[in-house]
């Protein structure tokens, strides 16, 4: 039979454990043996981004690495590491708001992406939004109102002044 | 779309990688995987072993030198963007790196891996032959440098050896202002077309990408003030290229880039 | 507070969706989250070749590798689509000793997960004798090379249609002018690729199969009538679906294969489409070539149009519709737009040949009739050295046309034509715009301004989704008073959980949270036509509101009953039923719904027993018409053939919106979709009949950065049918690629350019302009 490695992943502040052959990508992992089905994929070769994960915080293709080969330590953040309690995040509920999804495909990856933007870049403009978005392939939207969304959850990534 | 299967290796050092290079002749060097990996899960690219050089942290650094940088091959396309050194010694890398791909690509993507990989529309091998750079491989007879210039020969192919390993780029600071100009259908897209100018007093070369089957660098004496003159002297420049059979698009295109690229070196937009 | 129940609350409202929350915290469920223990995966052997015998399969290696735990071929799949005769071939499921594509599906591996499929598929061993394929569509019409079934004509499909006197009305005209037009292939490329997933259940002896489809009901009548499995032993399941746009209409041979598969093999089997299969053999679209003739006069005004219009239907016609036949007999039918050109003639051609068949991808025919109708207004202003505006409002019909019958006798419904045309160029500038274009061109950039000004027919009786004009609602107030609403519908991103439900909450007065609309799955919902050819907000919304004003009557009728008033002094609002002026003589529709359903003997006399209810609603039209105008303003760099698209604006004519909100964003999307098959998107065949374009990185779909703002205006002419709603999901898409050829057109008139092929490339752009000293 095909052999597999015991790997432990460092997944949305959890260590979880999981058997896999050194081909699988990490989205596989992630949603077939993890069942963390927020990942989606939709190329498998690295253009479209609704494999979108954050590595560090970083945004990366989930669909390019092999989940053998995630270092350990590397904070692993899925679109299921983003949910709160309470609910909703500024980001998601400004998405909502703004009519930023329809079909809803590829959205974990432009959460994940534009929560990376924003903690990285909390003043981005548009243009910049755009550029940082544009590796994230959307058919639906046409993209405007997910750059509104993403322009309108900006104070909530504002540093509070000491 | 799902690769095929392979031996997993994880390299601690470069001699580890080396060695497992030679004791497996079909393995490959997995650094980003944004190269390689696509090309696996199409099965074009089918290693039996991959060398996983990615935790080799001493290859991910960025140092100076007497002449300019010296990148480890592990260095992201989005370190190099971001990097005040690099942005500040070699600003053209800089700026060229923010062309590579897009963001979660250059978050992965590694300098060592894109130069190895030689896809002729990219911008890393071609900032390296513009500027000059040395390639440090390294094989089981240890450590050399290959000048970028000799590295490069064709589409996808270079002049390192299937058992060697990138190790570093040595990169010297450019000594003149370093116009880059490159045409794409999309951001983040390979380029159709595109050059580094390097403009001297009255000296200079340009560096194209995209157009021909690997960069070419040409140099130049005395060019001309007038745009109209200088146009001509571009075209004539690119009569020496191989366009790979895709002249007609390809030979306006070099001229417009060689253009726009050299007005950026002289402080254009 | 009296007139509450009367004012609509919700329809026309911008509410937030109710989609929204499961899909932004990834807790939505779409095809491949479907994951049941013991579940096999599937994967396929296509055909390297575009036309070939097959002499032999050997799939005795692939067999023997691990994990797999069958190799299917035709005669384990036994199916065809299109077993009726109208088209003389019908695909087969699995190649049935033949191949007439690249990509066909040969063999199907079924193992224990994906990796292990396609390590077996590779295993199987398939021998083909290459025969010449058949590639251009105006050899095809003359059999050159040859034919591509031995048994079937090249010319599948044939009409022609001319208005009486079009030769004489023709002649007499004083100009004339021809063009060719040529749109490219394209494809939806939905985010989510396709997928199907079969599971027998041994308890019931019935099958459920999940679909990433928008035609559930019809998806399942066409297992029952295809694979003789008995419809009620069959349910589908629709879960989310990441975007259709008509590409997910179809039955195609991979869903035969996959149930065939579960129940040869009493196993669930799950196929999904990866990206490289989906641009082989997810449906592709376009694909026209149309021969072109105007005659006009001096004034501008168009007299008659001659068009041979022909589509490449590719080897086989898609099921259960084809696309070349929906691409051309419906241009044919609209080519005239919303212009009063009185003569028409056409011809129509669809061909086979040995590509992907053509199926249905948003606006369908649309984009090509307003590409050639909006570039024929072009060519007439450029002779005339005219205003292209001006040419627009020479020819365009009248409000006191309506309802207008066009030439080829489609009747237009009112609409806000001239009026469209007017806010559009108030509102990108039009006359500044001009001026700044002149100051540009002096210094030697190259600004362009298109118009499109667009007829959308909407909700008709027959679309891709289906051959039935109505759509269905089942009703359902719960015992608490909750409501749960079933259709038929297969949304695929519209959010019609959202706006069915705001159609029925104003009728039945209760808010929105406290409704549930479900959709696609054929054991909740009854019968329904699915999602398609823009005719959920039309027709399913008419049907939701229609199935909401029965049950609002019922309660009324009890509210009547137990506040001892009269019915039609009963108001519904919040969830209660008030004696109008009086609102403390109330009863909530809790209470009426415990009568109902458990104190039965206090019903009104003559009520069933239960609040549950389906209505169908059939629009008397059977086509309704929105309309509207782009204008795109676009930059063009001729040195690197570069087009950016700079700005953009919209006016929207789609009678009453339910929510503009997602009015606008299906707008922005079909837009950029425009942008997409105006200047990036292309399948390009190779003269072996490969596909060239097999990856994301060939076939270019736009990015954040490619598309512009836009700027949106709605007017509001009600369709006469329930709601006066009209469909809008297509227009967007089908005016857009015309607005931006005919900017990149005015962006090059001094280089004498006139777009005739989309997409336009940088290689186009530079051929067009290189010789001019650049």
């Amino acid at each position: 039979m095909v052999e597999t490695t015991r790997i432990e992943l460092l997944v949305n502040g959890e260590r979880l454990t999981a058997d896999v052959e050194p081909r699988w990508s990490l989205a596989d992992v992630l949603r077939h043996q993890l069942g963390l089905l927020g990942t989606h994929v939709g190329c498998e070769q690295g253009v479209c981004g609704a494999c979108t994960v954050l590595l560090n915080g970083e945004p990366a293709r989930s669909c390019l690495i092999f989940a053998v080969a995630v270092a350990d330590g590397v904070a692993i953040t899925t679109i299921e590491g983003m949910n709160r309690a309470e609910g909703m995040t500024p980001l998601q509920t400004a998405l909502r708001e703004h009519h930023g999804l329809q079909c809803g495909f590829c959205t974990p990856g432009m959460v994940l992406t534009a929560h990376a933007l924003l903690t990285r870049e909390p003043e981005a403009d548009e243009g910049r939004i755009r550029e940082a978005l544009s590796g994230n392939l959307c058919r639906c939207t046409g993209y405007q109102f997910i750059v509104d969304a993403v322009a309108a959850a900006r104070p909530a990534y504002r540093k509070e002044e000491p | 779309m799902k690769p095929a299967a392979f031996e997993y290796f994880r390299a601690s050092n470069a001699v580890q990688a080396v060695g497992l290079l030679q004791q497996y002749r079909e393995a490959k060097i997995l650094a980003g995987g944004q190269s390689l990996v696509p090309l696996m899960n199409f099965r074009l690219s089918r290693p039996s072993a991959l060398v996983d050089i990615s935790g080799i942290t001493e290859l991910a650094r960025i140092v100076p030198t007497a002449h300019g940088l010296r990148l480890g091959a592990l260095v992201r396309h989005q370190d190099l963007v971001d990097n005040p050194m690099v942005r500040e010694t070699i600003p053209v890398l800089a700026e060229a790196a923010a062309h590579i791909g897009h963001w979660a690509v250059r978050n992965r993507g590694t300098v060592g891996g894109s130069l190895a990989h030689a896809d002729p529309a990219a911008e890393l091998p071609a900032v390296m032959v513009a500027l000059g750079a040395d390639i440090v491989v390294m094989d089981a007879e240890g450590e050399r440098k290959i000048p970028a210039r000799a590295f490069f020969v064709g589409f996808y192919t270079t002049t390192l050896g299937s058992d060697a390993l990138i190790v570093a780029i040595e990169m010297p600071r450019p000594r003149e202002p370093v116009g880059f100009y490159e045409v794409v259908r999309r951001h983040g897209d390979f380029a159709l077309a595109g050059a580094l100018v390097e403009a001297g007093e009255s000296t200079g070369a340009v560096t194209w990408f995209g157009v021909t089957p690997a960069p070419v660098r040409m140099a130049w004496t005395a060019l001309a003030e007038d745009e109209g003159l200088r146009r001509q002297q571009w075209e004539r420049l690119t009569r020496d290229l191989d366009f790979a059979g895709d002249e007609a698009f390809r030979r306006p295109l070099a001229v417009t880039v060689a253009e726009r690229a050299y007005q950026r070196a002289r402080g254009g937009h | 507070m009296a007139e509450q129940a009367m004012r609509p609350q919700m329809m026309g409202a911008r509410v937030a969706r109710v989609e929204d929350p499961r899909l932004l915290t990834g807790q939505a469920r779409f095809l491949d989250d479907i994951q049941v223990p013991g579940m096999l995966e599937l994967a396929f052997v296509r055909s390297p070749y575009a036309a070939a015998r097959i002499l032999d399969i050997d799939t005795g290696k692939a067999r023997k590798l691990p994990g797999v735990h069958d190799v299917l071929t035709f005669s384990d799949c036994p199916y065809r689509l299109w077993q009726r005769t109208e088209y003389q071939v019908g695909q087969p499921a699995l190649a049935d000793g033949g191949v007439f594509y690249v990509g066909e599906p040969v063999v199907a591996v079924v193992a224990d997960n994906r990796y292990l499929a396609e390590d077996a598929a590779e295993a199987v061993r398939i021998t083909y004798e290459p025969l010449t394929p058949v590639l251009e569509m105006r050899a095809a019409i003359l059999e050159e090379p040859r034919r591509v079934h031995a048994g079937a004509e090249n010319v599948f499909f044939h009409r022609s249609h001319r208005t009486p006197g079009f030769e004489q009305a023709f002649a007499d005209a004083p100009l004339h002018l021809t063009a060719t037009f040529r749109l490219n292939r394209q494809t939806a490329v939905s985010i989510e690729p396709r997928g199907t997933a079969a599971l027998p259940d041994p308890a019931s002896g019935r099958i459920t199969v999940y679909a990433s489809t928008q035609s559930p009901h019809r998806m399942r009548s066409d297992f029952s009538e295809i694979m003789e499995i008995p419809e009620h032993l069959l349910r589908i399941v629709v879960p989310e679906v990441g975007g259709g746009f008509g590409m997910k209409a179809n039955t195609y041979p991979e869903d035969l294969v996959v149930v065939a598969a579960a129940i040869k093999l009493r196993r669930p089997v799950k196929w999904v489409s990866d990206r490289m299969e989906s641009l082989l053999a997810d449906v592709h679209a376009r694909d026209d070539i149309h021969d072109v003739e105007v005659a006009f006069e001096p004034s501008g005004r168009i007299v008659a149009v001659r068009d041979h219009l022909m589509a490449d239907g590719g080897a086989y016609p898609a099921y259960p519709f084809s696309g070349a036949v929906g691409e051309t007999s419906l241009a044919a039918r609209v080519l005239t737009g919303p212009y009063h050109i009185p003569h028409l003639a056409t011809e129509i051609d669809c061909t086979y040949s040995n590509k992907m068949p053509l199926g249905a991808y948003r606006g369908v025919w649309g984009p090509v009739a307003s590409f050639i109708q909006e570039g024929i207004v072009d060519r007439v202003a450029r002779r005339l050295a005219k205003d292209p505006a001006e040419v627009r409002r020479v020819n365009m019909i009248r409000p006191e046309q309506f309802p207008y019958r066009n030439a080829a006798g489609a009747v237009y419904d009112p609409g806000s034509y001239g009026e469209s045309l007017e806010r559009a160029l108030d509102l990108i500038g039009y006359e500044e715009r001009r001026r700044l274009q002149r100051l540009a061109r002096e210094s030697g950039r190259y600004l362009g301004i298109g118009i499109s000004a667009f007829v959308e027919p909407t909700a008709m009786a027959s679309s891709e989704a289906g051959s039935i004009g109505y759509e269905a609602c089942s009703l359902r107030i719960e015992p608490t008073g909750k409501v749960t609403a079933a259709m038929g519908l297969g949304p695929t991103g519209q959010g019609h959980e959202t706006t069915m439900a705001q159609v029925i909450a104003d009728q039945i007065g209760v808010d929105l949270q406290d409704i549930v609309v479900l959709h696609g799955d054929t054991d909740s919902a009854p019968f329904g036509g699915g999602t398609g050819g823009s005719r959920s907000g039309p027709i399913g919304g008419g049907a939701a509101l229609v199935a909401g004003r029965q049950m609002g009557e019922r309660l009324k009728t009890y509210a009547a009953h137990m506040l001892e008033a009269s019915f039609d002094d009963i108001e519904l609002g919040n969830g209660k039923a008030w004696v109008t002026g009086v609102p403390s003589r109330s009863v909530s529709i809790r209470e009426i719904a415990e009568i109902a359903y458990t104190d039965v003997k206090r019903i009104p006399p003559g009520l069933p027993i239960g609040l549950e209810l389906v209505a169908r609603y059939l629009p008397t039209r059977s086509v309704s018409f929105s309309n509207g105008t782009h204008i795109a303003v676009v930059e063009v760099d001729p040195p690197t053939g570069l087009v950016s698209v700079i700005d953009y604006a919209v006016v929207n004519d789609c009678g009453q919106l339910i929510n503009p909100t997602i009015v606008e964003g299906q707008i922005h999307g079909g837009v950029a979709q425009g942008v997409g098959a105006a200047i990036l998107e292309a399948l390009r065949y190779d003269d072996d009949g490969q596909l060239t374009t097999t990856s994301l990185m060939d076939y270019l779909l736009p990015q954040a950065t490619d598309v512009p703002r836009m700027q949106i205006a709605h007017l509001v002419t009600p369709a006469d049918g329930e709601g006066g709603m009209k469909g809008m999901g297509e227009g967007s898409l089908i005016a857009s690629p015309a607005a931006i050829a005919n900017a990149i057109s005015d962006a090059l008139e001094p280089f004498g350019v006139l777009v005739d092929t989309l997409p336009v490339t940088p290689r186009d752009i530079i051929r067009w302009t290189a010789q001019s000293g650049f």
